[in-house]
């Protein structure tokens, strides 16, 4: 193993009685989770489950209506994206989201952890962002495609590059919404060691998937949601046999 | 954009060529105009386009950088004007002074202006953007005390009486050159920095650079009010040469909507996109001004050659001609449509599987 990062921090992502409601629906509706720190942790549950409405509550994107988000012990709750990335949380997007217009390289470099006036202000093209741009690229394989916007590329390589865009920015934790969604076998096998690799390297992760076979073999922890908040968790094993799982699924 | 790959081609270098010679002779002709043209007129004319160019230039650092329209960027060049004339009559100070000063007044003005309504996107910003216009152009009209009303304000010239006309304007089409280079040499300078991929991350999509750690409401602020500072130096720098001021045209929705038609056609994502753009707008209005006399038949003429731009080049002269060169281009080692048959079924597979955007899918 090896640990190029710092050790996992004792505590990871918490969340306490999160609610968020879109008119008179509760997408997320008292929601109590403790994401396990150093572990890959998977989210699932049915279509409408208000797991994507979870992801966006935690990071930032929307704001919660009540509870509490708290990140390594620090409240993150309803701070803005930029914040809650800066404090070490990473996400992707469901259907993957890249910048059309510009070269896979400039992708790269939109990443950025807090830093100094100056740095902002620095060449985007300095040596030391576009060596860990290349080296990143090479690490999920498209490190050949550097210079052609992102739109040209497919859909699997631009899943490939929104992971290495993530990476940039140095997460903790990083937080992936159906990174297997639209891909063929061969690169959610791809996608999968990536993760794994990263996790050995001390990263959390908090992964929403659709595809099972993806979220038992890969995740240490599996919570599962039902309505808006978890029904169950524990090892893939304990849920695939959790009775209340299989009602929430296929509704017996 | 330039690639940071080292390997290039034979056709790169021959176009780096031509496109260096193309700047240069453009560069030339542009110095060389005031002594090429035949007579006053032709000059003022191109003062005119000079100044479209500088307010398109400073349009575009918010136009281009971030994606949001403003189509009311004619505050910003009528606050400039009117700041200046006014600083000159009211204050006392030099004209120079007067229009640095009157532009730095309008760039913290944006502050406020920018932090209300950078709050919405898209249409609704658009909206927005013309309402200060609107109010605008009606208090200068009603406070006539200051602003002179609907009679006009008359600008004291900075040279001397003893300066005439013709040479008036070709210092004052100098002058205009010398503040687009700078607002260009700015602009390259932010598209350079991490600033300025920030910014066009912000205008491919704003919440995903907002995720991946950029302070976006920040950024959109400091470039907006670096926009707002050039335009209302434009807008300045105009009304020291025109020498009068009127409601009427310093806070007109047209003048915003031209910087806004500039920049489209020429480009809004290339560096010299908006002055390409105010060249040919700004040619076509005086030329279809001059065909068509008093009547307002210009503007139909102008919105029918937009209409075919839109139609044939919708990202702008400037990237059709460059999606032209790709083109011809003899190697295209570096291209992903270059691949294997293998490779193109797997794509293909890919393609069927995934959900992609229309606009990529019919490409």
């Amino acid at each position: 193993m090896t640990t190029t990062q710092a050790p996992p921090a004792v505590r990871s992502l918490e969340t306490v009685e999160l609610r968020k409601s879109f008119g008179g629906v509760h997408a997320v509706d008292g929601a109590t989770v403790t994401f396990r720190p150093g572990k890959i942790n998977a989210l699932i549950g049915p279509n409408g489950s208000g797991k994507t409405t979870f992801f966006n509550c935690v990071t930032g994107m929307i704001k919660p209506d009540s509870g509490e988000v708290t990140y390594q012990g620090a409240d993150i709750t309803g701070k803005a994206p930029h914040r809650i990335a800066a404090a070490g949380v990473g996400r992707s997007f469901q259907l993957c989201r890249i910048f059309p217009r510009m070269t896979v390289l400039e992708n790269m470099l939109v990443g950025v952890r807090p830093e100094g006036l100056l740095h902002r202000l620095r060449g985007s093209r300095n040596a030391d962002d576009i060596a860990k741009a290349r080296e990143l690229l090479r690490r999920v394989g498209i490190d050949h495609l550097e210079s052609s916007e992102a739109r040209d590329i497919s859909y699997g390589q631009q899943k490939l590059l929104e992971l290495a865009g993530v990476l940039m920015t140095d997460p903790e934790t990083i937080m992936l919404d159906e990174p297997a969604g639209g891909v063929n076998p061969a690169l959610i096998g791809r996608i999968g060691t990536l993760v794994r690799e990263l996790n050995a390297e001390g990263r959390t992760f908090v992964i929403v998937e659709h595809n099972m076979d993806m979220v038992m073999s890969l995740s240490d922890h599996v919570v599962v949601f039902d309505r808006g908040r978890p029904i169950a968790e524990g090892t893939p094993a304990e849920v695939q046999g959790d009775p209340r799982v299989l009602e929430a699924y296929l509704g017996i | 954009m330039p690639s940071a790959s080292s390997t290039r081609t034979g056709f790169d270098t021959a176009l780096l060529g031509i496109k260096g010679l193309a700047l240069v002779a453009a560069g030339v002709l542009v110095l060389a105009f005031p002594q090429l043209a035949p007579d006053a007129f032709i000059l003022s004319v191109g003062v005119v386009i000079a100044s479209y160019a500088a307010l398109a230039v400073s349009w575009n650092f918010v136009g281009g950088f971030t994606g949001y329209i403003s189509l009311g960027h004619a505050a910003y060049s009528g606050l400039g004007g009117y700041g200046t004339a006014l600083l000159i009559l009211e204050a006392g100070w030099n004209p120079w002074l007067s229009l640095v000063g009157s532009a730095v007044a309008v760039g913290v003005l944006a502050l406020p202006i920018g932090f209300a309504s950078l709050r919405v996107r898209g249409a609704s910003f658009v909206i927005v953007s013309i309402a200060l216009v609107l109010i605008l152009l009606l208090v200068s009209q009603s406070w006539s005390d200051v602003t002179g009303g609907s009679n006009g304000l008359r600008v004291p010239r900075p040279f001397g009486e003893d300066v005439l006309r013709p040479e008036q304007h070709e210092r004052f089409f100098y002058l205009h050159v010398g503040l687009i280079v700078i607002a260009l040499a700015v602009w390259w300078a932010i598209d350079r920095s991490r600033f300025g991929t920030g910014l066009k991350a912000i205008r491919e999509d704003e919440d995903k650079a907002q995720a991946l750690g950029v302070p976006t409401f920040a950024y959109k602020l400091t470039v907006f009010v670096i926009s707002a500072f050039f335009t209302a130096l434009a807008g300045g720098m105009y009304a020291l040469w025109f020498g009068s001021l009127d409601p009427i045209f310093q806070f007109s929705i047209l003048v915003g909507s031209y910087m806004v038609l500039m920049s489209l056609l020429g480009g809004i994502r290339s560096l010299l996109g908006p002055v390409v753009g105010a060249v040919i707008v700004g040619y076509s209005l005086e030329y279809f001004k001059s065909a068509y006399g008093d009547t307002q038949f210009h503007l139909v003429a102008l919105g029918l050659l937009l209409a075919l731009v839109v139609l044939f080049m919708p990202d702008g002269v400037l990237p059709a001609l460059g999606s032209l060169v790709d083109r011809i281009r003899p190697d295209k080692a570096t291209s992903i449509r270059e691949m294997t048959a293998a490779e193109l079924v797997e794509k293909n597979k890919e393609i069927d599987e995934a959900r992609r955007e229309p606009e990529e899918v019919s490409r």
